[in-house]
């Protein structure tokens, strides 16, 4: 996977930084997602992944650093950019008041596509996503958790991007939708698309990823390929060892189910 | 538990002294402070001791009334049974300190002082109706409390429906109706203080729970005991059969939501144009259908407008009729703002759609125009014809016009520029109520859409000046340019804010809170003056609009129009001469104070301008 250097990133980020007041949430962290790479990021809770991706794909503003995808500078092109990304934001409202079909339709239009296009490609996510049948008239606000990942993944898929970024698809998806999304990335890696995604899941980032990245107190602390990077221990084991904290739980709490 | 909760309670108002709500806090202590005071005076006025008691029992059915309202504005109560389900209490101790919590803050606190009335009207009569007067004051204060906590939960339960959108939009139509012809009341008072209420009138005050504690104290003050202790034991009957209901609705929501459903696969498709521009159009019409807040909306507006133009026809007045449309316009705008902040972080979709903000803007414009502008218009013409002053037709369609056009312009730009960030629709799908305080931009976006119709509104008033009729009609094609040109123009500054700060209103909306420390980042200038300054602001603000409007406009339109009520009217009961000296100066002082608010207003901006240009520069893109 190491012919990144030859070829464009599919993603780029260089010394992209951010401060909220007095708090660093990602201090100057780089990033190179190969073409054709599933790419994992991970990190405890609070390192910075999801300020790092919004800053990646347009939604926050960085105060210093560049994001490139396929050489387009997101902050400098970013119609261009937008284009060839597929986003999927953790935890943001969607317009609530639609059917997954109905915004799916509505957002294929508004990225100009043809509105037969947009149509074949809505019905066959939504069914493979299986988001049709008796669901089919739910309203989005009234989505589970699960069923809210998948129909914005849809969204991110429907234009067909080169580039997916996806923050935390895997919270709070039932096993049996989790394999399906992971059906589909790793249809899609294997069709030529890249793919970033961040995760406190080890496990599933051992199990999909070819790449990984270490994020913790807002710096990337290890980046390269997966077994690189483990080396002959697991991932988890890995990880514990690079963001260098004690595991927690052994002490106190004596009075817990005694 | 009760001391546990209030500390709790003293704790959230701590934080809300000094948070961005504080003005709020501190308005509403001292309008409160004055309305206990007035009624309070109501006691001292020099009537008919019967007069009196009417109108007391008229002013503490009203402060009842704001308790059962109150929950429309304040949305829910800090501190919520729900936040307390998983601790093993049981519910009836819950209730009782919850209730107590009720108690700590502001309206409570004006409100006893209010209800104070009752024991200051009871001292003349001796010490026996003193002690019923204490004791009815604070059993009406539970009441009332109480009242309020339970028209929370039905309202809570009401408006998640769309029906019960309808319906709380027609209450708010209502309220705000009765809130903006409040001078009526002074034209009313002044016949009530001679002739008195009617029978039935002061039958129904009195029979009402709020008059009850009046109606004892009199009885006492005549010897009539039974008359007396009956009706302060029925308000405690009352608190206790409130407070048991009250305990039992407390606990797991009950009152489930109604689901709207979609389109099937079959109609989700379009018909007709297809494009990025009537796509949203499509998703807009859809989301006015389907969620109940967008309801309300569209029903506040012509009820609003109806019941404010029916007032005047107490006097004889058909001179506002002609202006439903316009009125409804005008309200339809101000109901309507914030347009991004009311669908929350959904805004992300809109920035990683390349090219979708200037589509956007344009189709939820096209969307308001189609759902307010027939029904404006409908209305104009009704209004018109119903007046009966054919000679009004041409200053009717041009505010109508005008007004259409400027709003549908104003929206999108102060719902980008003046965006107020409230929870994600999902977090409160069962308390729509909980949004963001749109007073300050409801403001600002009444005062502009007037504005918007003043260069076409100076035609018919030309005309009525050079004593040409015919030009008037001049003003119809002026409304028209100038709200083309305000929905052009406006929308294309609204697309742009979008496209330029998009990262930044988002960021607002995730957070709730302007992104402090970060230059480029929208924090408004409003924000980065002293408090005392804003202060200042706000009241010549204030004051500026009575003077301005009430005191300058209203007078000169009454004298053009030779329909003289006088009403607190200064300059109309002025002898005639000095009428319009004193009308001229309002308006003096409402153009300066209005004047100073701005230069208040432009200091700080361009301080903010400065200190965001300095870190900006260190900026990338």
């Amino acid at each position: 996977m190491n012919t990144g250097n030859e070829r464009v990133p599919a993603l780029e980020l260089k010394g992209l930084h951010k401060a909220f007041g007095d708090f660093t949430a990602v201090d100057q962290a780089d990033l190179t997602v190969a073409p054709g790479s599933f790419y994992g990021l991970v990190g405890p809770n609070g390192a910075g992944k999801t300020t790092l991706l919004s800053m990646a794909v347009g939604l926050l503003r960085p105060d210093a650093g560049r994001s490139h995808v396929f050489g387009v500078d997101v902050w400098r092109e970013p119609l261009r950019a937008k284009a060839l990304m597929g986003v999927l934001p953790d935890g943001l409202a969607m317009p609530e008041q639609l059917t997954g079909r109905e915004l799916l339709l509505h957002l294929g239009q508004l990225r100009g596509m043809e509105l037969d296009t947009v149509r074949q490609r809505a019905d066959e996510l939504l069914t493979v996503l299986e988001l049709t049948g008796s669901v089919e008239r739910t309203l989005i606000i009234d989505y589970s958790t699960g069923m809210r990942k998948k129909i914005g993944l849809a969204t991110a898929l429907l234009h067909a991007p080169r580039l997916l970024v996806l923050d935390e698809p895997f919270e709070a998806v039932d096993p049996v939708s989790a394999a399906t999304l992971k059906r589909i990335l790793q249809r899609f890696v294997a069709g030529g698309g890249s793919v970033l995604l961040s995760s406190h899941v080890m496990a599933l980032v051992e199990q999909l990823c070819d790449t990984v990245a270490v994020l913790a107190g807002g710096r990337v602390v290890t980046e390269g390929p997966l077994k690189k990077v483990r080396g002959r221990k697991s991932l988890e084991e890995a990880f514990v060892e690079l963001v260098g904290v004690r595991v927690g739980g052994g002490e106190g709490l004596a009075w817990l189910a005694s | 538990m009760v001391g546990v909760l209030i500390r709790m309670k003293l704790a959230v108002l701590r934080r809300a002294a000094s948070g961005p709500r504080a003005n709020n806090m501190a308005s509403g202590a001292v309008l409160g402070a004055i309305g206990a005071a007035g009624t309070i005076a109501i006691t001292r006025l020099d009537t008919a001791p019967d007069t009196v008691l009417d109108l007391l029992a008229v002013v503490l059915a009203t402060w009842m009334l704001g308790w059962v309202l109150a929950p429309a504005y304040a949305g829910q109560p800090a501190l919520r049974a729900e936040q307390f389900a998983l601790l093993p209490i049981p519910p009836r101790r819950l209730a009782f300190g919850l209730l107590a919590t009720a108690f700590v803050g502001v309206p409570a606190a004006v409100t006893l002082l209010a209800f104070a009335a009752i024991v200051v009207y009871a001292l003349p009569f001796g010490p026996a109706a003193v002690l019923l007067a204490l004791l009815g004051t604070a059993l009406l204060l539970t009441f009332v409390v109480l009242l309020s906590r339970l028209a929370a939960v039905a309202l809570g339960a009401l408006v998640r429906s769309r029906l019960g959108g309808a319906i709380s939009g027609l209450i708010t139509a209502g309220l705000l109706a009765v809130a903006s012809s409040g001078w009526i009341v002074f034209v009313a008072l002044e016949s009530v203080l001679v002739t008195g209420f009617s029978a039935e009138f002061s039958a129904v005050v009195r029979a009402l729970p709020s008059g009850w504690p009046l109606v004892a104290v009199r009885a006492a003050d005549e010897g009539d005991w039974v008359m007396a202790v009956v009706p302060v034991l029925g308000l405690a009957v009352l608190v206790a059969l409130l407070w048991l209901v009250w305990a039992r609705a407390l606990g797991p929501n009950r009152l489930a939501r109604p689901v709207v459903r979609g389109s099937d696969a079959e109609h989700a498709v379009p018909r007709g144009p297809a494009g990025a521009v009537p796509a949203v159009f499509r998703k807009e019409l859809r989301f006015y259908w389907r969620d109940p807040l967008r309801i309300q909306s569209l029903v506040v507006a012509p009820v609003f407008a109806v019941l404010t133009c029916l007032v005047p026809l107490f006097f004889g007045s058909t001179a506002f009729l002609p202006f439903l449309g316009a009125l409804t316009a005008l309200m339809g705008a101000v109901t309507s703002i914030n347009w991004y902040g009311q669908e929350g972080t959904a805004l992300w979709l809109t920035l990683v759609t390349p090219g979708s903000e200037r589509p956007d803007v344009r189709g939820r414009q096209l969307a308001w125009l189609v759902w307010f502008a027939p029904a404006a218009l409908l209305l104009t013409v009704a209004g018109t014809v119903l007046s009966g002053r054919p000679e009004l037709w041409p200053w009717a369609l041009t505010a109508t016009v005008a007004v259409l056009g400027g709003a549908a312009g104003l929206l999108p730009w102060l719902s980008a520029d003046q965006l107020v960030p409230g929870p994600d629709p999902r977090q409160h799908k069962d308390s729509p109520l909980d949004h963001g305080d749109l007073t300050g931009p409801a403001f600002v976006m009444m005062f502009l859409a007037i504005g918007t119709t003043g260069p076409a509104l100076a035609l018919p008033v030309l005309a009525e000046i050079m004593d040409r009729p015919a030009l008037a009609w001049l003003g119809v094609p002026a409304g028209l340019l100038t709200g083309t040109l305000c929905y052009l123009l406006l929308g294309a500054l609204a697309y742009r804010i979008l496209a330029n700060r998009g990262p930044e209103l988002l960021y607002l909306l995730r957070r709730g809170r302007e992104h402090q420390g970060q230059a480029g980042a929208e924090a408004s200038a409003l924000d980065t003056m002293p408090r005392s300054r804003r202060r200042l602001l706000l009241v010549s603000v204030m004051a500026g609009c009575i003077a301005l409007f009430p005191q300058a406009v209203v007078p000169t339109l009454m004298k053009l129009s030779g329909e003289v009520a006088q009403v607190w009217f200064l300059a109309l009961h002025l002898p005639q001469e000095l009428q319009w000296p004193m009308i001229a100066v309002m308006y003096l002082i409402g153009f300066a104070l209005l004047g100073l608010a701005w230069r208040l207003y432009a200091n700080a901006q361009r301080e903010f301008n400065r200190k965001r240009a300095r870190k900006g520069a260190a900026l990338p893109a």
